[in-house]
This record gives structure tokens, sequence and C-alpha cells, in this order.
């Protein structure tokens, strides 16, 4: 009965905080990922906790599933509705509830973005350190659910090592809060299951974030190198004198030169890759660290030193850096993305052989990524009009994603699985390790009415999504 | 094959719905709803060229609400080319359905100056009466009765582009320009009523053609080489935009010789630095960036160059987001845009609730109505300009 389901939604959200129409369907069928868009039902935009468990009552009411979305700057898929879910949309539950300086947490709802989280702790000497790329528009809320990451997490670890509590409500509309921010409350660590649930364990509708003291030095370097290699080889060399830098970032010379046209950062354009290095701590360790690092960079064959001079120059690396993935479609408008993670040791071998893969198949790959904790972002660059290449496309990917896993690596660094990685999940896990994580969401959700087909392999009404033979134009296949 | 909208399938195909525009579309951060950010927005121009929506109601609305105000373009890291494909997209708008009444009978006032002298005049005395509001975004506090006489020259080295409501309504900026520039060495001529109402809101209405005509008799009343300066950024984005607007090669050669006022001086160091300025510092001032300096023509800076010698410049921390003026979007949607102007006046006091300066006479309006304090940066410069009969400050 879509009719007395949307009548129920309205009546608990009120009429305008309930879209159900041509226009609201169609964007949200689908997030930033690579999948045309799957079908969503009513679209909630609920402003509190009573709201959310409102929506999730009314999905139970009318044996429907429901999609929790933040922002949805996904690359996976993990915000696609399949189904005609119930679409409950955290964006305008963005209130900052409290901050507690001297025990360095801050209670906030799900929608806040990460980036504004930053900017309001800016002067309080405090921040939140999970910096994905997308901060500027992504939401603790996804972040919490994809367990994301980003470049300074190399240092400071991922989403999970940030998340104290979450309120949850759980797909049978009960509402429960796990971990406690005053620290482990002993018991089981259901906090720890729910961080990276990408949406199918319930909806988070408050976190409890861990605020991270400001560095009191911080130094940007970028290394320039003439080869790619030498690069990758710089990088095992600095972890390996013992030296953890809060974030170490490549970006091949194809990245760079898009980069470079959107902002002016001066990076060299003749290049064949940059390392970005940053080191913190006390300003006295700081520059210790970067003498060293120059020392062993040098060492390795680095073309050449820069640290930035000043806080606007820093500012300029990094907004360089944060906007590659969009800037890329400057050089065609279609793009496939992996997230594996391979050992360190081991960058320089996959490196080549992600180039080589790309060449095979006669495609552009271009790679920009978390260099430091061996998180690949390779990205096969195309035109999607362009006859049969989407079989050439996803062919090299399989590659691209086996390469890693013989090299010892696993499939998602911080992307998710969502839609997108499923079909990879068995080349991964034995089928043990699968049973238990199925076990452990059906305890969640015996009736699978959360973000269903996610995560888990299996039959999937959402399986003509999951083909991708034509992408609409304009996806960052 | 004729497309609906009729945009170019390469232009659209650019946006990877990455989604890094979302914070910076002031609708987006009011509404948090897709349908109203860019993202969305060009979603729903594909889905009509492709067939796969109608322009229904519900489609409408959420391109009615993009106040164009370019805040997309500039965040966006793929190029997409925004502004071309709002502006493809308003004209078959426009074409679809006539604009409200309200807003014909404005933009058809603004095309006949002499009505608009006489009718403002009216106004003047009406609001004097206390009949009409002083809390309007879309016209001044006091409606000046009469105008400040003019110091421009018959001939000059520049031509001050004087518009067509803010030549009437907030005449003072004109005088505040002439004065500057003068101060500068530079010699001022007037565009004149010939010259009238540079079109903007036309094109925004996506009124295409009326906006060309608009644009060919600027052009044809202002021939030569003069450099001519504009004092509001609304007109000057649009006249910059003339070579786009009307494709052919005597548009673009007449978009290249025109510039923001400040901009202008700011690329003439030489003229900056002979204004005699008095020694005197005025209490700081925030600087407002009107999304048609900061976004269309990208030369905000300039106002900050020729401040700086005058007052303590305040920044506000919201990264150029719009203030919801954005031509006549306040006017049509004013429940919109009243939410977009409180994140506007919520920043400015963070800043410290200083005096703030703004390049615009549309924003100054809106922001006005909401208690802010608002002047044109040239206003302040010439206040700071030693008069010659006062000699020895
Ligand atoms: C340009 C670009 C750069 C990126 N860079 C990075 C990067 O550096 N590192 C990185 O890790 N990721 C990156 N991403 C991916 C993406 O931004 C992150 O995964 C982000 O955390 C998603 O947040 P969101 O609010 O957009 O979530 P959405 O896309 O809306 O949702 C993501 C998942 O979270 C679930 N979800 C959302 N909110 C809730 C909630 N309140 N409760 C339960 N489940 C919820 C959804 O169901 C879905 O499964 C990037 C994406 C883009 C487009
Ligand atoms: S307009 Fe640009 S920033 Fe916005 S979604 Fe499209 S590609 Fe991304
Ligand atoms: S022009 Fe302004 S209002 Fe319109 S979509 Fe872009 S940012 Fe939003």
């Amino acid at each position: 009965m879509p009719d007395q389901l949307l009548a129920e939604l309205r009546e608990a959200l009120g009429p305008k905080s309930v879209s159900f129409g041509g226009a609201a369907q169609l964007l949200y069928s689908r997030d930033s990922s690579v999948f045309p868009g799957g079908q969503p039902g009513p679209v909630c935009f609920p402003e509190t906790t009573e709201q959310v468990v409102a929506c999730v009552q009314a999905a139970v009411n009318h044996n429907r599933s429901f999609v929790p979305r933040g922002a949805g700057t996904g690359l996976a898929g993990g915000a696609i509705p399949c189904d005609d879910p119930v679409m409950i949309v955290t964006t305008r539950m963005n209130k900052i509830l409290e901050v507690d300086k001297q025990k360095q947490f801050a209670w906030v709802e799900p929608g806040v973005i990460n980036l504004d989280l930053s900017r309001y702790l800016l002067g309080t000497g405090l921040h939140f350190a999970p910096d994905p790329s997308s901060q500027q528009s992504c939401t603790i809320g996804g972040n919490v659910a994809n367990n994301s990451g980003g470049p300074h997490c190399l240092a400071y670890g991922v989403t999970s090592a940030h998340i104290l509590a979450v309120e949850v409500v759980l797909p049978d509309a009960s509402v429960a809060v796990f971990g406690d921010p005053e620290g482990p409350a002993g018991g089981y660590d259901l906090r720890g299951a729910f961080v990276g649930g990408e949406g199918t364990l319930g909806v988070a509708t408050r976190v409890a974030v861990r605020l991270t003291p400001d560095p009191p030095a911080v130094r940007t370097m970028l290394l320039d190198y003439q080869d790619v290699g030498t690069a990758a080889d710089t990088v095992s060399a600095i972890i390996g004198a013992g030296i953890v830098p809060a974030a170490i970032e490549m970006m091949d010379q194809k990245v760079i030169e898009v980069v470079e046209k959107f902002i002016k950062v001066g990076y060299p354009q003749d290049a064949a890759a940059v390392l970005i290095v940053e080191v913190d701590g006390l300003i006295d360790g700081v520059e210790h660290e970067v003498e060293r690092i120059t020392e062993i960079a040098l060492a390795c064959g680095t073309r050449t030193v820069r640290v930035a001079a000043d806080e606007e120059e820093r500012a300029r690396i990094w907004k360089g850096r944060k906007n590659a993935f969009g800037a890329i479609a400057q050089v065609k408008p279609g793009y496939y993305l992996h997230d594996t993670v391979i050992p360190r040791t081991k960058l320089t071998e996959v490196i080549n052989k992600v180039y080589e893969t790309a060449e095979r198949y006669d495609l552009l790959v271009m790679n920009v990524f978390h260099a430091g904790d061996g998180n690949l972002h390779p990205l096969l660059i195309f035109d999607p009009q362009e006859e049969g290449i989407m079989d050439r496309v996803l062919a090299a990917g399989e590659e691209i994603v086996q390469t890693s896993l013989d090299a010892g690596g696993v499939l998602s660094g911080e992307h998710g699985i969502g839609l997108e990685k499923r079909r990879f999940m068995d080349r991964l896990f034995s089928e043990n390790d699968l049973d238990a994580q199925a076990k452990l969401r059906h305890t969640f959700d015996p009736d699978e009415r959360a973000n269903p087909h996610k995560v888990l392999p299996g039959g999937s009404s959402c399986a003509e999504i999951n083909h991708m033979d034509k992408p609409p134009e304009g996806t960052w296949v | 094959m004729n497309l609906p909208l009729g945009l170019d399938p390469d232009e659209l195909a650019v946006c990877v719905s990455c989604g890094l525009c979302l914070p910076h579309c002031p609708t987006y951060r009011v509404s948090l709803d897709e349908r109203y950010s860019p993202r969305g927005r060009i979603n729903l121009m594909r889905a009509v060229e492709e067939g796969t929506l109608t322009m229904d109601q519900e489609w409408f609305d959420s391109l009615d609400t993009c106040i164009q105000c370019l805040g997309c373009e500039t965040a966006c890291p793929s190029g997409v080319k925004y502004g071309s494909l709002i502006s493809g997209t308003k004209t078959a708008m426009a074409q679809q359905r006539t604009p409200g009444h309200k807003l014909r009978a404005g933009l058809w006032v603004l095309k006949h100056p002499r009505l608009l002298v006489w009718g403002s005049r009216a106004m003047a005395v009406v609001q004097r009466l206390g009949l009409l509001s002083r809390n309007s975004s879309l016209w001044p506090k006091k409606i000046p009765l009469r105008r400040p006489k003019s110091t421009a020259t018959a001939t000059g080295e520049v031509v001050l582009f004087t518009g067509c409501v803010m030549d009437t309504w907030m005449p003072e900026v004109h005088r505040a320009a002439e004065k500057v520039l003068q101060a500068s060495g530079t010699a001022v001529m007037l565009s004149g009523t010939a010259t009238g109402c540079c079109g903007a809101l036309h094109e925004h209405a996506g009124l295409t053609d009326q906006a060309q005509q608009r644009a060919q008799r600027v052009m044809d009343s202002l021939p030569g080489e003069h450099p001519i300066l504009v004092d509001a950024a609304g007109c000057g984005a649009a006249l910059k935009n003339y070579g786009h607007l009307l494709g052919t090669e005597q548009a673009q050669e007449f978009a290249e010789r025109v510039f923001d006022v400040q901009e202008w001086l700011a690329k003439h160091p030489e003229r900056l630095a002979k204004i005699p300025l008095k020694e005197t510092q005025r209490p700081p001032v925030i600087v407002q960036d009107p999304c048609h300096l900061r976004h269309a023509q990208q030369c905000h800076e300039a106002v900050r160059v020729v401040l700086a010698p005058v007052a303590e410049l305040v920044e506000l921390d919201d990264e150029g987001l719009c203030c919801g003026a954005g031509g006549s979007f306040s006017l049509v949607h004013p429940e919109l845009a009243q939410g977009v102007r409180e994140r506007k006046m919520e920043a400015i006091a963070r800043a410290g609730n200083h005096e703030v300066v703004s390049a615009n006479p549309g924003c100054a309006l809106h922001l006005g109505a909401a208690g802010a304090k608002v002047r044109h940066p040239l206003e302040l410069l010439a206040e700071a300009i030693v008069d010659p009969q006062e000699p020895g400050t």
C-alpha cells in the first residue's frame, strides 16, 4: 500500500519532509558510484531520532526495506536503493550537539558534513582526524558506515579509531547505543561491529567522535620523480627508517596535469610522479623529520624536495590532491576506480602491473593514492560512448583487483564494498568467514530490511544494476 | 535531433556526479535536498534531454530555485560549465511558459529609463509618506528624490557604465566611482540614458531574445575603444558575457574592454597610487564577495587591493557562498532566499558584525533589508580621499 506508507510517513515527519515524485525518485536513485540508478520508495528527511524510528517503523509495518543515505558521495553504490526502499536521508540531522574539550570528544548528528565539523572546531585546538578527499561534502554518518579513510589516516588511523559511541535505530525500529565516549564499557564491542556496516545494521542517529589535539607544528613536503618506481621505493624507505609521517600521497603524471589545470598548485609538470609527505608533531621533532626524509628521499633518487613555505602553500598542495578525482573528468567523462590495499613492500611491483594491464587493454590509467598505507586508487579512464568499451574496462578492473589480491592485498581500503565489490568477496574470504559475517548481519537484521543486497555476495533483485554493460552518461564508471 | 533543452551533450557529460559542489550551493545548504543542488539540477537537465522525465511542476521548481550564483562552477574540479547549462535551460523554460506577471512588469520597466526615473520619484514620495517598506530587498531604505550631480565630463579616457535601476536608486555609488577615478587621474564620461539596462535580469529569466536586444543596444551606444568600467558586479558580469550571448566578433571585442572598476584600478597600480588618501584609518570592514564578482568575473581580489590602504579588511568564513539576492531570485523565491540570507548574516556575525562592503547593489539591498550596514567599496574609498578644500589632513 504505497499510499498508506506515504501517508504514515508524512504524518510522522510532516509533508515537507517526505518526497515522492519524478525528480526526487531520480536523484535519490544514485550516489557517486559507477552504477546507474536503482528504484527508491519515498524519500524522507528526518530531523530527529524519533523521526528515524518512525521511518523504520513505517518500513516494518509495510514490509519494506530502508536505506540510510548521507551526502551520496559513496563510490561503491552503498546508498543505491534496491526494491523501493524507504530512503532515510540524514542530511537535515546536521547539528553538533556537544563538544567536550576536556575529555576530547563530541556528540554529533550523522548528517554533519565532515569538513563542517573541522571548521566548527577551529580554535579549540582539537579536530576530527579522518579526512576523506570528499570531506567537504560527505557526512559523518557516511564516514562511520563506510569506515572511511583519508590521507591523514596513515598516522591517525581510519574512522573506526575515532568513533567512541553510536546511537543506532535498529532494523526493528528499536534504539540502542553502542560504546561509550568515556571509555570502553566492557561486553561485546558492538560499536566496532557497527562501524563499517554500510547501513546494513541500522541507522546511526548520533555519533560520539574522538577529537584529536591539533599538532603544534606541521610541515608539508612535495617530492618529485622521473619515474613512478623511485617514488614507490622512497615511500618504503621512509617508513622502513621508522618514520611514520602524518600522510604520504602519490600522484602520477597524468593526475598532476589535470589537477594543475583546476588549481595552480605549482606541481612540476614534467615529473612522472610526485609524493606529498606531511609530518607533524612538536616543532623540533618536525624539523628533524623533514631533514631525515629529505636525506632519505635524495638518496633514493628524488629529483627535488620542496617544503611548503606557509599555510597558504600547504593548503594549495592539499586542495590539489583532494580535488584530483573530480578533476580527472577533464580528460574523459567516464572512469572506473578501484580501492585495493596492498602490502607497501609490493608497491612498485603492483603499480607496474597496473600500468601494464591498462596498456594491454588499450585503456588510460591514472594513479592517485594513499601511498603510505598501500591503498591504491587506480582509475581507468574512458569514454562510455565508445563501442564495446565496458567489456575492456571491466576485464581490466578485474585483473587489477586480482593482481592486488595475489600480492596479499585486500579489496577495499576505505570506499566500502557496497554493491560494487560484493562479487569479489568470495575471492578474499573463505566460506566460513562469509558465513560468520552473514550471521552477524542476521542477528541485527533477520528480515534483511536494512540496505538489502549490499556487502555480502548473494542473489539480488539489484542484479540488473550491478550489470554495467551500458552506463549512463557522466557516471564515475 | 532536437533535444528539449537544446543543451550541448558534451557539456552535460562532464559532470561525474561526485558531489563536491554540494556544500558550495546556497540552495542545497539551506534545503539539504538534492533537488536544490547543482548535481541534482544537472541530472534533472539530463533526464529531460534523455526523455526519462518531463518538465513537470517539480522539475520547474528545482530549476527555478537556482540562483545562478555559479558557486558550483568555481567549486567543480571537473570543469562543468554550469553557467552555460543553466542559461540554456532557462531559455528553454521561458519558452515553455511565460514568467510571472510581477517579474514581467519589473523587466519591462527596466527597459524604459524615463519611466524608471518617474516611477522612482513616485516611490520615493510614497516611501516618505510611510506607505512603502524601508526593509525590502528590492529597493533602498531611502529612495532618492533627486540624483546628486555628476562630475563626469563629456569626453574621457574611460566610460562609467551607469545602467538602469542603480542610476536612479543608488546614484551615490556612481558619484563615488567618478570621484575615485578622477582622483586617480582618469577622466570619466558616463554611458548615459541611450545605453540603458544591461539585460542581466532578462538573461537570468531565460528571456534570451530580449537580453540580446538589450546587449546590442548597449554596444551600439558605446562605440570606440574606451575601457568600459562597471561598478555593479551583476551588470559587469552581464556585459562581459555579451560575447557568449551574441556570439559575434563585435560582442567579443566589446566584452574584452569591460572591467569592474576595482579590477581596472588594481590593474593600474600607478593610477591607484595617485589617489591622495587621508592618514586616518577607519574601523574594520567585512568584505562580502558578490557572486557576480567572485564566481562569474573572478576578480574579487581587486576589492581587497583597492581597499587595503583604507581599512582593516575582515574576511567571511563561508567561502563566498551566495547571499541569496541573485537578480530576481529574492522576488520569486522569498522563503529560500531568506534562508540563504540568514546563513550570510550568521557569517557576518561570526566575523564581528562590522560594516560590510559589497560591490553589487543587489547584495547591498538584500543584506541591508536584513539589518546589515552595507556600502559599496568605492564609497569607502571616495570618503578616504583627501578633500582639496581641506588642506593639511
Ligand atoms: C571525490 C571523492 C573522493 C573520495 N575520497 C575518499 C577518501 O579519500 N577516502 C574514503 O574513505 N572515501 C572517499 N570517498 C568515498 C565517500 O566520500 C565516503 O565513503 C564517504 O564516507 C561517504 O559519505 P556519504 O555521507 O556521502 O555517504 P553515502 O554515500 O550517502 O552513503 C554511504 C554508505 O553509508 C550508509 N550510511 C550513510 N549514512 C548512514 C547512517 N547515518 N547510518 C547508517 N548508514 C549510513 C549508506 O547506506 C551507504 O551504504 C570519496 C568520494 C568522492 C566522490
Ligand atoms: S558539477 Fe562538478 S562538482 Fe558537481 S557533481 Fe558534477 S562534476 Fe562533481
Ligand atoms: S548556480 Fe548557485 S544556486 Fe545554482 S546550482 Fe550552482 S551553486 Fe546552486
